[in-house]
């Protein structure tokens, strides 16, 4: 339905954690949030890669896949496809 | 009035605190020695009170409404937020006098932070100043910024902000010494699929233009150029708030770290007090 909904559902599951144990892990709740089914499946499989491409936020995805138990960048291999080089060229690029 | 009597900015990763071993044992020693440089600055200058600016990591704010800056008015500050921090949740004092004080003064220079009675400080803040205080009991006063949510305030609006900061400050009748810290940066990705990677290039670039007396063209840099340095570098505009309030003075970088375990370029400048 729309990316906001993804977004407060993700938030909204990373506040419940914070109130839950320590390494408790949570099954995040879809209910009372307006999703498209892609949505839904996305939240509910945990799919990185899917919610990167839905359009949720960088900060809400790191903290999602810290929850999950990553640490570090080892979540790197959950995102498809690579980054495309960026075309722009840089101030700061010497070479 | 007070003075500012130091000022520097440093990064933040929340490894630093959360696995500080996991770094490489002599990059972790030369940054984590940098910050032990202005720990003894702090207590050999009798520091009274820390204002603190680090970026928003949706601690305190979500889409619903996020202000591009919001200042900690509170007596108490708890934190951090993240259990797996490694630093202990406490209510860590503030300073309502000097925090109302900058308010009140960004008002009168134009700007228009939001504020917050109940400000929650997460890694941002507490990694650096656990560091700076590792009793946790220096007065403190929070001020958070966007610097991931589009669209974003420009480098040179981050620089303007801080000489509001700057000015306020020294004009709080309430203290005499206080330090200024920038916390954030320096080039990191996340949660994205360049997830780890550093640009030290940048780090370098960006680290050389604050020791400028001008800046160079730094506050000329847009923020989609900016954001090619990394999706969690915008942070640095905490940093470039910090050369603003001391602007004029002379900026010296203590120790620069690309740390790859920590997935994020480390590093710690300083300012000589005008």
């Amino acid at each position: 339905m729309s990316v906001y909904q993804v977004q407060q559902c993700v938030f909204d599951h990373l506040r419940a954690l914070e109130g839950a144990p320590r390494d408790q892990r949570l099954p995040i709740a879809v209910e009372g949030y307006e999703l498209t089914a892609v949505e839904q499946l996305a939240l509910v499989e945990g799919d990185v890669d899917a919610l990167y491409r839905l359009g949720v936020h960088p900060v809400l995805i790191n903290g999602y896949c810290r929850a999950q138990g990553y640490k570090r960048a080892d979540y790197r291999p959950l995102f498809k496809n690579a980054a495309a080089d960026p075309s722009r060229r840089t101030r700061w690029q010497t070479s | 009035m007070a003075d500012i009597v130091m000022a520097y900015s440093a990064a933040h990763a929340p490894m630093m605190a959360a696995d500080p071993k996991s770094a490489p044992p002599e990059q972790a020693a030369r940054f984590f020695a940098a910050l032990e440089t202005v720990r003894q600055q702090a207590q050999e200058r009798r520091v009274e009170a820390v204002v603190m600016i680090s970026g928003e990591h949706f601690t305190n704010f979500f889409l619903n409404n996020l202000p591009q800056v919001c200042v900690g008015l509170g007596e108490g500050h708890v934190g951090p937020v993240e259990k797996w921090l490694g630093i202990e949740r406490t209510v860590v004092p503030g300073a309502p006098g000097l925090a109302n004080a900058i308010l009140a003064g960004n008002i009168a220079d134009g700007f228009q932070p939001a504020l917050s009675h109940k400000m929650i400080a997460d890694h941002g803040f507490m990694t650096v100043y656990h560091e700076l205080d590792p009793s946790m009991k220096l007065p403190f006063v929070p001020i958070v910024m966007n610097c991931t949510v589009a669209p974003l305030m420009t480098l040179r609006h981050a620089w303007n902000y801080g000489v509001s900061v700057g000015k306020a400050i020294r004009a709080y009748p309430g203290l005499e010494r206080v330090a200024l810290v920038g916390s954030g940066g320096l080039s990191h990705f996340i949660g994205e699929p360049r997830v780890g990677d550093i640009d030290e290039e940048f780090d370098r670039w960006f680290l050389a233009q604050l020791e400028k007396p001008d800046l160079g063209d730094l506050l000329d840099m847009d923020n989609d150029e900016l954001m090619l340095a990394g999706n969690g570098t915008g942070e640095v505009r905490a940093w470039v708030a910090v050369a603003g309030a001391m602007q004029g003075a002379k900026a010296t970088t203590l120790n620069y770290e690309p740390i790859y375990e920590w997935i994020n370029g480390m590093g710690v400048i300083s300012y000589e007090p005008l």
